[in-house]
């Protein structure tokens, strides 16, 4: 028996593989038959050895069928495996003494094997690390055990058993080998049972498909389980009540695959659901959210979700535009899905669902027009979205700003101009009496007149460059290098001079690229170069500091963001950790 | 006996000139505070005939001192003053136990003496 069956690559070395399955399947069975037929079966066991053969058949051919569905998932894998294995543990009914060993040891084997297929229904893979525990538990007890078992099992004890030579027997020890097998059989309840409630809990939690594709698999399974809880119980009454157990759990083991099979199929939801999806489709009004509810239905999923990809972002958005992140939440799976090769959107579902990418896809592609639309609807809406937030940042930074100039303004030039008031009332009331002391105030006052009238002069250049609108963008940025803390490189090609808002978007871009530099950057020199062409204006900031700068973390390089998308302009900032700071605008110079 | 002053105002450069006007105007300021929480400390300790109190001291409230001044045995007569329009604050010093307000640029001893008469 081997488990090594790996995805075949080739459609030739896939028939290869069914074939050399199906023909060694085959003549196991006829074996097996031959060996009824010719008297070598023991006749108390001749009942159970006949059934046995067909479930182990009915095993590998649902393997073969179930393997050539889905080559990348270890369910076919596991059904072949399963069915060899019960031709192996039908070896026991042998005469001679190596079948007879092989067959003692395999046996139980596919207890196992079945448990691990039920647990694992439908993705072929076990959900939770209880599952595993269970799985790894019956494989360790069926096989482990059995072999420990063996070792310390006289046969002449077994009633009626003219039996052959047990080759891994080592000594006869009655109370060891009774010990070790009321292990393996108590073992053998408890894992049964685990089985059974984690597939109770599995039904109570699963969706309507999932509930779809359980229930044969549910049926089938929990009558192997019961029956095999009888055969362990009953192991101790007579040969015959054993034998008649044993046989009713081989029939309903050889149902279990088929089961499976119709499980699987049932989770795939035929052809029709694609028709019924394109007819609805093309009735639908244009409203969104309708392209969700049409595939909910068609895929028979409740819980279907669709997220639409926004290139321009690298995000997903929801059909109101807001940013989604498409992950999948407990039980559910997440398929991306294609149009002509480029992502439109993903769909969070069932993962019994994920079961049969063909129908996914076909879905997909019917679909396919309507979800481009919906997408591109959510894509306008995702910008609307953009737009009203960045809308709502540039009235808040208007508002920041105000406040700044208030407080500036009370707190620096208004202050100074009470004083001056206060001096001057002092000096006129010194004039006479004492006129140096009042000399003295009037000076002390007309130094608190310069100092205000410098500093309205400073909060008058903050609110707008007057340079920028009398001398342009030229000048306006040579008296900006001029005043900035570190050394800035000065490079402006301009033939002519842009729009006044774009000269002061420019502008704005600069002084706080500038102000960045002087506050974070720890740089030495800055490079600022303009260039204008038919379309644009280029503005380009770089320095030569600490970088990593976040575009999105300062409210400055945000603003300046708005700004400048505000003209339908594009701002980039490009700042590794310890390579300087590159800051690039660009300004259509129409609207 | 001349009339003691606490001046309670978060910028130098008016208690200083404040200071000078009063006390050319015969006043005598006791003492300055650059914020609320000393204000009233120093109120507690130098018990002032009036406190001459800026309405906003940063980030604290002028008001809010204003009625921690008035509670307890000895109340000094707080008049209230600011650099902002003294329409911003009309209401505000009606309700209050401040007796009233100067704007600053109009400090004087004479308005001072008024509004404590």
């Amino acid at each position: 028996m081997s488990f090594a069956i790996a995805p075949v690559a080739t459609p030739q070395r896939a028939r290869a593989f069914t074939a050399a399955v199906s023909l060694t399947a085959a003549a196991a069975a006829a074996g097996g038959v031959v060996a009824i037929a010719a008297g070598v079966v023991r006749n108390d066991t001749r009942t159970l050895a006949a059934v046995t053969l067909v479930a182990a058949l009915s095993f590998v051919g649902s393997g073969l069928v179930a393997w050539r569905r889905r080559p990348d998932v270890w369910t076919g894998a596991l059904m072949i495996a399963a069915g060899f294995a019960l031709f192996a543990g039908s070896l026991a009914n042998s005469n001679s003494a190596l079948p007879f060993t092989i067959g003692l040891v395999l046996a139980p084997l596919p207890s196992a094997i079945i448990g691990h297929l039920i647990l694992s229904f439908p993705e072929g893979r076990l959900h939770s690390t209880l599952e595993r525990l269970v799985v790894a538990g019956a494989y360790f007890v069926v096989f482990v055990v059995q072999i420990v078992m063996l070792m310390f099992m006289g046969f002449e004890h077994v009633t009626g058993c003219p039996c052959p030579t047990n080759l891994l027997f080592i000594r006869d020890d009655m109370a060891l080998h009774s010990l070790i097998m009321s292990t393996q059989r108590f073992l053998g309840i408890v894992l049964a049972i685990a089985a059974a409630w984690i597939v109770v809990r599995r039904w109570q939690n699963a969706s309507g498909p999932l509930r779809r594709a359980l229930a044969p698999i549910l049926v089938t399974g929990s009558a192997t389980i019961v029956l095999l809880l009888a055969e362990l119980i009953a192991a101790n009454s007579s040969t015959r009540a054993w034998a008649a157990v044993s046989s009713a759990e081989r029939v309903a083991i050889a149902l279990v695959p088929i089961a499976y099979l119709v499980g699987l199929f049932r989770a795939r939801l035929g052809r029709v659901a694609v028709s019924d999806l394109v007819i609805e489709l093309g009735r639908m009004p244009a409203e969104p959210g309708h392209l969700r509810d049409a595939l909910s239905r068609a895929l028979r999923d409740p819980s279907l979700e669709l997220a639409y990809w926004v290139p321009e972002s690298e995000t997903y958005v929801g059909i109101d535009g807001r940013t989604v992140e498409p992950a999948a939440a407990a039980g559910q799976t997440v398929t991306v899905l294609e149009r002509h090769g480029q992502r439109i959107a993903a769909l969070v579902h069932d993962p019994a669902l994920g079961e049969d990418p063909a129908l996914l896809s076909a879905v997909s592609t019917a679909a396919g027009l309507a979800l481009e639309n919906e997408r591109l609807l959510a894509e306008l809406r995702a910008q609307l979205e953009r737009l009203r937030e960045s809308r709502a940042r540039i009235v808040e930074a208007g508002d920041t700003e105000r406040r700044r100039l208030e407080r500036n303004l009370h707190d620096g030039a208004q202050q100074r101009l009470v004083s001056l008031a206060l001096g001057l009332g002092l000096a006129e009331s010194k004039v006479e009496q004492e006129p140096a002391t009042a000399v003295t105030l009037l000076q002390a006052a007309r130094e608190e007149l310069a100092q205000a009238l410098s500093e309205l002069r400073e909060l008058a250049r903050g609110i707008h460059p007057a340079v920028l609108t009398e001398r342009g963008l030229t000048y306006a940025l040579t008296t900006l290098a001029e005043r900035a803390p570190v050394e800035v490189v000065l490079d402006v090609q301009l033939d002519r001079r842009p729009p006044p808002a774009i000269e002061a978007a420019a502008y704005y871009v600069v002084a706080e690229a500038l102000a960045n530099v002087a506050k974070y950057a720890q740089a030495t020199t800055a490079t600022v170069s303009v260039t204008i062409d038919r379309e644009r204006l280029h503005v380009e900031v770089a320095d030569d500091g600490v970088g990593g700068a976040d575009a999105s973390a300062g409210s400055g390089l945000r603003g300046l963001d708005d700004r400048v998308q505000a003209f339908g302009g594009s701002l980039r900032v490009i700042s590794p950790p310890g390579q300087g700071t590159q800051i690039l605008a660009e300004l259509p110079l129409r609207s | 006996m001349p009339i003691t002053v606490l001046i309670v105002d978060d910028h130098p450069s008016f208690r200083a000139m404040a200071r000078a006007v009063l006390a050319d105007d015969g006043f005598c300021v006791v003492g300055e505070a650059a914020d609320a929480e000393s204000g009233l400390a120093v109120a507690r300790e130098l018990r002032p005939d009036c406190v001459l109190l800026d309405v906003q001291l940063g980030d604290a409230d002028g008001f809010a001192l204003a009625e921690a001044l008035a509670v307890g045995g000895e109340r000094p007569a707080v008049v209230m003053t600011s650099g902002r329009d003294r329409g911003d604050f009309e209401a505000l010093i009606g309700a209050s136990a401040a007796c009233g307000f100067i704007p600053k640029e109009r400090l004087s001893g004479s308005a001072l003496g008024e509004l404590l008469r």
